[in-house]
């Protein structure tokens, strides 16, 4: 006969024959190995406790009633969990993955299918806490989902700007989308009849709208600039703001436009204000917003409202200058128009222009975003698809 | 514009290859877009490296839409001297034909330059043709090439009339009269207004003043004697008759961005010589010049500091007067200022973008080099504003409203009218555009809702059942102008579905764990949103069916109190919105409920408390005391009148009460609901004792009973 196994032998063996088990049969098997009546190891340890020596026989008694005891709790336990489960699983077990509710829905409807074929195992939902009884979890299988939004990644990408800009000092103002003529354009040293204002295909109102202003809104925004000329009006310099919203212009929708899209401006007016300022500033903006070896490169241009004006470049995010596709092998890509706010701008808002300089720049916010994240047609910003939006950070 | 730069060559040495000059002329403000490879010209055999330029010319620089222009800013960066393309002696004027400018004509026309030629009409050489082919102009005849081959090469419009077609051997340049039409070179019959300029003969128009001449006057192979016109036009006036008129050409594009009003007789010379080098016409006397009142040319103060200044950058004083020279402006140095120098510069009349002393010092920055140009950064001299509220609150919002599984949609401003009419309301009207694109953005959107149900469609059309989204964004209607709003749309199921979930629902069409979202998923949301705004809501039932873009009955009015007004601010609606409504955006059918809430962002700043001003209150240090009650009413009884019963008669020691069971059916009267509340009692200064709360509890009782004839369960 070989030795008789210590009673810590047989609570180890136990437990890990408890773990072991997936169904009701492996469970009646499990007793019949422990407490079965002719071969069961606790019955044979507690035959035992007659054999040992009068020293051992209370001490090994009293371990070995109690083991007996815990295993009876311990399968009880494991039946009563297996009976709780059972029909949930038995409802659940006839669905093949195909006919998943969720299997439209992404990755939950494969993380279902995947739960199917265990629900006839002994779940661990409703284990007491007993060490030796608690039921085995099967933690492959998916959490509760907590159901959380995206932002817009224009959203995205505006914040972060606004964010970049206001730790640059600068203020975030808005204005209204529906603008006035003067607003718009003439402010702006854009009179009427001006060629300029070809640049920018406007949208026009059937009938003038009210405006909180005293001048009706005729138009939709070319771009935001009317905002800043309102903040000019009604603040003294100097001037440090950026100036985000929606524009409209009256392109029809293809790859890169829209027309409808989202720009941000930018406006700097102090006594002092150079060139070099414009140029140090949009680089920090820009190397933010990608990377720190981004570079920045002006060239001459022309816009109504700025004098000096520069197209703005920043070295390729996609090939880093070497030259590709996108940049048409130029290693640039244009992102910005700038340029040293024209004299008549400020002199139409009675700032001193002589005193004062200053520099604007615009940037739409789609273009930085489809450079920024990839996204290859400016119109999908547009459709909302969830399959989009969820990709982007929260 | 297209260069073609073996003609540039011929007007001023190009001393660097093909790529070199794009890059140069890219760097100095011209970008060159295209580069593409030299037509043969036949005869005219190039002295270097040939292409064709495609150049990207800026409004301001008119000046540079010609092979001339383009050449004086070569000339300037090599440092080169322009060589003038042979220009005919002008003999003694003739009065062959009369031109007169009348005085209603002459603001919009001070200049006007006009001789006369005998042609020969044949097609003109080959090199010719083959230029203007290359500058994408087509060739016509040797008479009409010649006035093109002028406008490009000097970038001065010419015309040729046919002389024998002209009525009265005279030239009017006059306002066209009511009802006057022309037919134009085009073939189109025009109708004109009597504030465009024609040119007439003694009867009628025979040209559009700057834009196009007419049909009737066409030099043709038939053609024996012409009148040449080069003329200068206000740019105001040819824009405007080219904008009314829907009709742009090289003449109108090059007088509506301004042309050089020294030019007329130089490019009639010019013109004059390329007949006589093509053998194709030769002049019948001179040039008669009508120019009553010479302009006198612009002189601008330029200051080598604000130069610095401005750029920010110390450019060397000799390289000022230098580059402008070349550019053709003509310098005179003026007395230092503070110790630097300053010019009277005065511009030549092809720089019709140099008014003032800023655009001297564009010029500088150009031939400087904006790549010389380093980096500084601005100093801050006052701290910046704080935030603006309206900022602060929309961050808020989105991020409420993400954490509470809405992603945020933006949709377009504008919108079909057929998606904007259903959310108009009673009394108010869609803004409309003038010149929408297309009827699929013919209206501004009167609220965010059309935009998002399209967005829910597209997403369900896709196959996604579960859909929360939501928009920030300006709505527009001729009532109330332009106001901000917020808009949610629900969709699908109450909650993700989870494996371990027992029970089942049926959601839409397809079975599920987890019930359909209802009104009380979106009024969970609404209220979550508003109490991160401060704004304690009250829902409520609208008075009548409700907006019409909801299920009657499904819907509520989302009213709150704001400081300093006696009434409810209305804030919104929330409900379920009217199935045909989506259904006829392309609503796939059993997709099930969906359920929309709009709120008016200023109403709820109105109602909003300062989220800064927040004052905290110390945990509470007495227990609550919690007492459920159960009640049967009449089934048309809002539970907040059952609350505000409640409310009424319980001491301030009543902290909560909250519903949170509501059922009809067996064991309930026909006609009635039961209601179960949870009031929670405390008071901040001791503990409370049973029987004030059952005191309490009685009087409640008592209350509910006579006010709303309530039993007790
Ligand atoms: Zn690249």
């Amino acid at each position: 006969m070989a030795p008789l196994a210590t009673v810590e032998d047989v609570r180890a063996a136990f437990a890990a024959g408890l773990r072991d088990v997936a169904s009701p049969a492996d469970l009646q098997e499990l007793r019949n190995r422990f407490l079965g009546r002719k071969r069961g190891a606790v019955t044979a340890l507690l035959r035992s406790v007659a054999e040992a020596s009068p020293d051992e026989r209370r001490e090994l008694g009293r371990q070995a009633n109690a083991l007996k005891q815990e295993i009876e709790q311990a399968l009880a336990a494991r039946r009563e969990a297996s009976a709780a489960d059972a029909p949930t699983a038995g409802d659940d077990g006839r669905h093949s993955p195909t006919e998943k509710p969720a299997a439209a829905e992404g990755s939950a409807g494969a993380e279902v299918a995947r739960g199917s074929g265990v629900h006839d195992r002994i779940s661990g939902r409703g284990a007491p806490a007993a060490p030796l009884s608690s039921a085995v979890l099967d933690v492959t299988l998916p959490g509760r989902e907590v159901r959380v939004g995206h932002r817009h990644p224009l959203t995205a990408v505006r914040e972060e700007i606004e964010e970049i800009f206001t730790g640059l000092g600068f203020e975030v103002v808005e204005g209204p989308e529906v603008e006035d003529d003067y607003h718009n354009f003439e402010a702006l040293n854009m009179p009427p009849e001006h060629p300029a204002r070809d640049m920018q295909d406007t949208l026009y109102l059937d009938a003038p709208l009210r405006t909180r202003s005293d001048r009706p809104g005729t138009l939709l925004r070319t771009h935001t600039s009317g905002v800043q000329i309102r903040y000019m009006e009604t603040h003294e310099p100097p001037v440090r703001i950026i100036a985000p919203g929606v524009v409209y212009r009256r392109d029809t929708p293809d790859l890169t436009h829209s027309p409808m899209f989202q720009q941000v401006e930018g406006l700097l007016v102090d006594e002092d204000v150079t060139m070099t300022d414009l140029k140090g500033t949009l680089e920090c903006f820009l190397q933010r917003l990608f990377t720190p070896d981004t570079q920045v490169m002006f060239r001459p241009s022309f816009f109504p409202y700025t004098e000096p004006s520069a197209e703005v470049f920043m070295s390729c995010v996609f090939c880093r200058g070497d030259g590709c596709a996108v940049c048409k092998r130029t290693g640039w890509l244009e992102v910005l128009g700038s340029g040293m706010v024209h004299p008549a701008v400020l002199e139409a808002v009675g700032y001193d222009s002589e005193r004062l300089t200053g520099w604007a720049f615009g940037v739409g916010i789609d273009r930085l975003a489809i450079l920024k994240y990839r996204v290859q047609d400016i119109r999908a910003f547009y459709e909302n698809d969830l399959q989009l939006l969820e990709q982007f950070p929260l | 514009m297209r260069i073609l730069v073996s003609w540039l060559r011929e007007i001023v040495p190009v001393p660097v290859g093909i790529d070199d000059l794009a890059e140069a002329l890219t760097r100095h403000g011209f970008e060159v877009s295209s580069v593409d490879p030299a037509p043969e010209i036949p005869g005219r055999p190039a002295a270097g490296p040939d292409a064709v330029l495609d150049l990207e010319i800026t409004t301001n620089r008119p000046d540079c839409l010609s092979v001339l222009g383009i050449a004086r800013e070569v000339a300037a960066i090599y440092a080169n001297p322009l060589r003038w393309p042979p220009l005919a002696e002008p003999p003694a004027a003739n009065a062959e034909v009369a031109v007169t400018i009348e005085e209603a004509g002459a603001a919009a026309c001070p200049r006007y330059a006009s001789s006369l030629a005998d042609v020969r009409v044949a097609p003109s050489p080959a090199w010719m043709a083959a230029r203007l082919e290359a500058a994408g102009v087509r060739p016509i005849n040797g008479v009409v090439d010649v006035t093109n081959y002028v406008m490009l090469e000097l970038g001065h419009p010419m015309h040729a009339f046919d002389l024998d077609r002209l009525a009265g051997a005279e030239l009017r340049v006059r306002p066209a009269r009511p009802a006057e039409t022309v037919r134009t070179l085009d073939g189109e019959t025009r109708a004109l207004g009597d504030d465009m300029l024609v040119i007439a003969d003694a009867e009628r128009a025979q040209a559009v003043a700057g834009v196009m001449g007419g049909a009737d006057s066409e030099v043709t192979g038939a053609t024996a004697r012409v009148a040449l016109e080069s003329a200068w036009f206000d740019p105001i006036s040819v824009r405007r008759t080219s904008r009314r008129l829907a009709l742009s050409t090289d003449a109108s594009y090059r007088f509506e961005r301004g042309a050089d009003i020294d030019a007329p007789v130089r490019a009639m010379r010019r013109a004059h010589a390329l007949l006589a080098e093509i053998g194709a016409g030769a002049p019948r006397g001179g040039i008669a010049d009508c120019y009553p009142a010479p302009r006198t040319p612009t002189t601008v103060a330029l200051r080598h500091a604000r130069i610095g200044r401005v750029l920010g950058i110390d450019v060397a004083p000799d390289f000022v007067p230098v580059i402008l020279e070349r550019l053709g402006f003509r310098i005179e140095t003026g007395p230092d200022e503070a110790g630097a120098p300053t010019w009277r510069v005065t511009a030549p009349g092809h720089r019709v973008d140099v008014h003032r002393e800023i655009d001297l010092i564009e010029e500088v920055a150009r031939h400087h080099g904006y790549h010389r140009l380093p980096s500084t950064f601005p100093p801050l001299r006052r701290p910046p504003a704080a935030p603006a509220d309206s900022l602060e609150r929309r961050r808020l919002l989105r991020r409420v409203l993400t954490a509470g599984g809405c992603s945020e949609a933006i949709t377009y401003g504008f919108i079909e009218e057929a998606a904007g009419r259903p959310f108009v309301a009673g009394g108010d009207e869609l803004v409309r555009l003038a010149n929408p694109l297309s009827e699929t953005y013919a209206v501004l959107r009167p609220a965010l809702l059309p935009g998002l149900v399209d967005a829910l469609v597209y997403n369900r059309r896709r196959g996604r059942r579960d859909i929360r989204l939501f928009e920030i964004g300006r709505r527009f209607s001729a009532a109330a102008g332009e106001t901000p709003g917020v808009a949610v749309v629900v969709a699908g199921s109450a909650a993700p579905e989870h494996w371990g979930d027992g029970q089942r629902w049926r959601t839409g069409d397809r079975g599920g764990r987890v019930p359909p979202a209802d009104f009380y998923d979106l009024a969970g949301i609404v209220e979550r949103l508003l109490d991160a705004l401060g704004v304690a809501p009250a829902f409520a039932a609208p008075a009548g069916a409700g907006p019409a873009w909801f299920v009657p009955g499904r819907s509520a009015v989302v009213q709150a109190s704001a400081p300093g007004e006696g009434t409810l601010v209305t804030l919104g609606h929330a409900g379920q919105l009217e199935p045909a409504v989506a259904a006829a955006r392309g609503l796939p059918a059993g997709s099930g409920a969906i359920h929309a809430a709009e709120l008016d962002l200023d109403a709820v700043v109105r109602a909003g408390g300062d989220r800064r001003r927040l004052v905290a209150s110390p945990p509470p240090r007495f227990p609550a005391i919690v007492r459920d009650i159960a009640i049967a009413v009449e089934r048309t009884l809002p539970a907040a009148a059952v609350r505000e019963t409640i409310r009424a008669v319980a001491p301030d020691s009543l902290v909560a009460v909250r519903a949170f069971d509501r059922y009809e059916g067996p064991g309930i009267g026909e006609g009635q609901v039961s209601l179960a509340f949870r009031l929670t009692f405390r008071r901040g200064d001791r503990t409370l004792t049973d029987a004030e709360v059952q005191r309490t509890m009685r009087e409640i009782g008592t209350a509910l009973r006579t006010t709303h004839q309530a039993t007790f369960r």
